[in-house]
């Protein structure tokens, strides 16, 4: 109640408070509390085994930053992934949306069998990757021997097992890709084709000055959701290559788990992950300004 | 006073075993966090059988072994009831001794081998023991009988550089080692042929007592001769001899026994715990041409060792009193279950807990009179770790060091591994 006696919130206002308070007490509990407690345990001397818990200010965050192998290996390798990752299944995607906006008989089976790779956990993708590339037993190899080709061992270059783990990314999120795309076409007006049609545009010039700039709002939000997700892939990679050779493909988050988890420094694991959530921040930021623009274009 | 003492202990004995009769009264289940691996299932199977007896229901909680030891960490920091019983390994035995109820007054121990149990690796801070064993477990040097007499087994690396080149001309077999050599399988490559060689991960070598390794600085041995020899080593048997597979440094040791149970290797060194699954028909092409050796050696040393550790079970400090009680109950029975070991030797082919059943096993089985020979009542052991809580650091930093280098240059393999030395020593130091 205010001083004149009206309550401080309309009855609207506090209907709406009300619905919303349950989200909200579990996005508290589950989202910042932890956070809290990770950066708090991020300025601390708090090893996973001796909890001290003795106050360190900014050591971690130091030790990190001046880590060369985050700065020359880690960051670059999370950045590149994110680029090829997104870039690669968004135009995969957006070519299979556009086939599948055409009828033809058995569309609907199609349409199905290309969902499958959502359905697959990444962890069993990732281990079935890792066997289709094993240099011994797998597919790949055998394929290549049978073409008359030398068998290559994929895991243990950097830039193959590097480009496994993108490939299998890719994989795994192109059909996430090609139904939100194709949901996208799905919902453009027929109008503008219609007339383009009429005028007898080419069917280049249809994608790129029709199809292309209406899907605008639909590829930022996927490409925006896809990037900061590419920037916390951990499962894909700890499985199919533990960050290695050495740690040739550890991306950020093996980098904060393998702190945090294997040499059980959850003070500097925090520290690293606090990093982490601070530049995806700007990324994404960033990212949804500069594909808006070109969206725009 | 005599009488005094006797209706003393008589009480006492009485408290007891009411208290477990208590326990036993409340607790209807045991939970167990472990990974599921032939030595642990057979291992369960005699809780099963005891708890079938009791009326006790044993609850199984597989976890995976990629991710065992940070979980378990954080379950036992965090203080919580989760397991009642945990698989615990030498490599974790100082990670958690604080963390751990005391096991010495578990019946049974008595019988169980005192090299695998030293305090070094699982004694807490008060000289407790914190363990009980689930079985030996270490690696020996398989080879396969249909390519290789016994007199024929290499006994040091170059013989086995020179008899797999002999098989592989013969087109008798496609490889001739394969062993894990990546991160958390070291052991499998890197680490029997770095001993072979008297080498080891930190200095002095074979060293564990942590006061002198920190009296020495922790000093890695990646910038030592012997430690470059070793690398080399393995980059001619890929690279230039071409006995081991080009993808050998990616491998862990499931890729490796596939390779050597498919038939495409004459030797693999693997835990011998996996006798049982190398010699099963159903899974393995060579099922009856298999047999064991010793590690061949390598320039520097001339003397046969032996590297023996065990896998154990250790219950939780944070448990309930009842459920340490029923814990340590289950596991004096498991001590003593000689038709249970005799089924956890026969699955797996490692050396159950107790020892007094040893020469019983090796006067009928020659697998268990060659361990037992070369290893088990070998006067020249490796310990297979080291025991302080930095252990999974140093093995990471070592295992990235010697990857780099194998898979790099071979000229650039000393300047690799001096680059490296460092990164060892500071995870040891906890920098």
């Amino acid at each position: 109640m205010t001083g004149a006696g009206r309550p401080l919130f309309g009855e609207q206002t506090r209907f709406m408070l009300l619905l919303i308070t349950p989200a909200a007490l579990l996005l508290t509990l589950f989202q910042v509390v932890p956070i809290a407690i990770g950066a708090n345990a991020s300025f601390r001397d708090w090893a996973l085994y001796n909890p001290k818990k003795t106050w360190v200010g900014l050591h971690h965050y130091e030790a990190v930053l001046s880590d060369p192998e985050f700065l020359w290996v880690v960051l670059p390798n999370t950045f590149i992934f994110m680029i090829l990752s997104v870039a690669g299944a968004l135009v995969l995607g957006l070519a299979l949306a556009l086939l599948l906006n055409r009828p033809f008989a058995g569309q609907k089976i199609v349409q199905t069998v290309l969902l499958v790779p959502l359905m697959v956990a990444p962890v069993i993708a990732a281990i079935m990757m890792r066997w289709m590339f094993n240099d011994q037993f797998g597919i790949v190899n055998a394929v290549l021997e049978g073409l008359g080709l030398d068998g290559q061992p994929w895991l243990v270059e950097r830039w193959t097992a590097f480009g496994v783990i993108v490939m299998t990314d890719i994989w795994l999120w192109t059909p996430w890709y090609t139904l939100l795309l194709l949901a996208g076409l799905q919902s453009l007006p027929r109008e503008p084709f219609e007339a383009a049609a009429i005028d007898g545009t080419s069917t280049w010039r249809v994608f790129t000055h029709l199809t292309l700039p209406m899907l605008r709002s639909v590829i930022v939000v996927c490409v925006v959701i896809r990037a900061i997700d590419a920037f916390r892939t951990f499962d894909i990679v700890w499985t199919l290559t533990g960050g290695g050779p050495g740690r040739s493909t550890e991306l950020f988050s093996l980098y904060a788990y393998v702190l945090a988890f294997l040499t059980l420094d959850f003070g500097r694991g925090s520290a690293a992950a606090i990093i982490g959530g601070l530049i995806i921040l700007v990324v994404g930021a960033v990212l949804y300004r500069v594909v808006d623009r070109i969206a725009r274009v | 006073m005599k009488r005094i003492a006797r209706r003393t202990l008589t009480a006492l004995a009485a408290v007891g075993a009411f208290a477990v009769g208590t326990a036993e009264a409340q607790v209807k289940e045991l939970r167990i966090g472990y990974q599921p691996s032939p030595i642990q299932d057979a291992s369960i199977a005699m809780f099963e059988t005891w708890g079938a007896k009791k009326g006790i229901k044993i609850v199984k909680v597989p976890n995976s072994y990629g991710v065992y030891v940070e979980k378990m960490t954080a379950s036992l920091t965090s203080n919580s009831d989760q397991y009642d019983v945990i698989w615990h390994n030498d490599d974790w035995g100082q990670l958690w001794a604080h963390l751990l109820e005391p096991t010495d007054d578990i019946p049974g121990l008595q019988f169980a081998e005192k090299w695998g149990m030293d305090k070094v690796v699982f004694g807490n801070a008060q000289g407790q023991n914190t363990v009980v064993p689930m079985g030996q477990t270490f690696s020996v040097f398989f080879y396969r009988t249909d390519l290789l007499q016994p007199n024929e087994v290499p006994k040091t690396l170059q013989e086995v550089v020179d008899v797999s080149k002999k098989l592989q001309a013969a087109n008798k077999v496609k490889w001739g080692y394969v062993g894990g050599m990546a991160m958390n399988h070291s052991w499998f490559s890197w680490f029997w042929s770095m001993w072979g060689n008297n080498c080891d991960v930190l200095m002095p070598f074979y060293e564990r007592d942590n006061k002198v390794l920190a009296q020495n600085g922790w000093k890695s041995s990646l910038g030592e001769p012997c430690m470059k020899q070793t690398v080399e080593y393995w980059w001619d048997a890929i690279n230039t001899h071409k006995i081991s597979p080009r993808g050998m440094p990616a491998y862990d040791r499931n890729e490796a026994n596939a390779i050597f149970m498919a038939g495409d290797a004459a030797f693999t060194v693997a835990d011998s715990l996996w006798w049982g699954t190398f010699t099963d028909p159903a899974k393995s092409k060579v099922a009856t041409k298999i047999a064991a050796a010793r590690f061949p050696l390598g320039p520097n040393r001339q003397k046969n060792f032996a590297w023996d550790d065990i896998w154990g079970w250790a219950i939780p400090k944070s448990i309930p009193a009842e459920r340490k009680a029923l814990a340590k109950e289950m596991l004096a029975a498991m001590m003593v279950d000689e038709e249970g070991q005799m089924k956890l030797w026969k699955a797996t082919g490692a050396p159950p807990p107790n020892t007094q059943f040893w020469p019983k096993i090796a006067a009928q089985d020659p697998f268990m009179k060659l361990l037992k020979e070369a290893v088990l009542d070998s006067p020249d052991k490796v310990r297979g770790a080291y025991y302080f809580p930095q252990w999974p650091a140093v093995h990471k930093a070592f295992n990235d060091a010697v990857t780099k280098a194998v898979t790099g240059k071979r000229e650039d393999i000393a300047k690799v591994l001096a680059e490296n030395a460092e990164s060892v020593s500071k995870a040891a130091q906890g920098k």
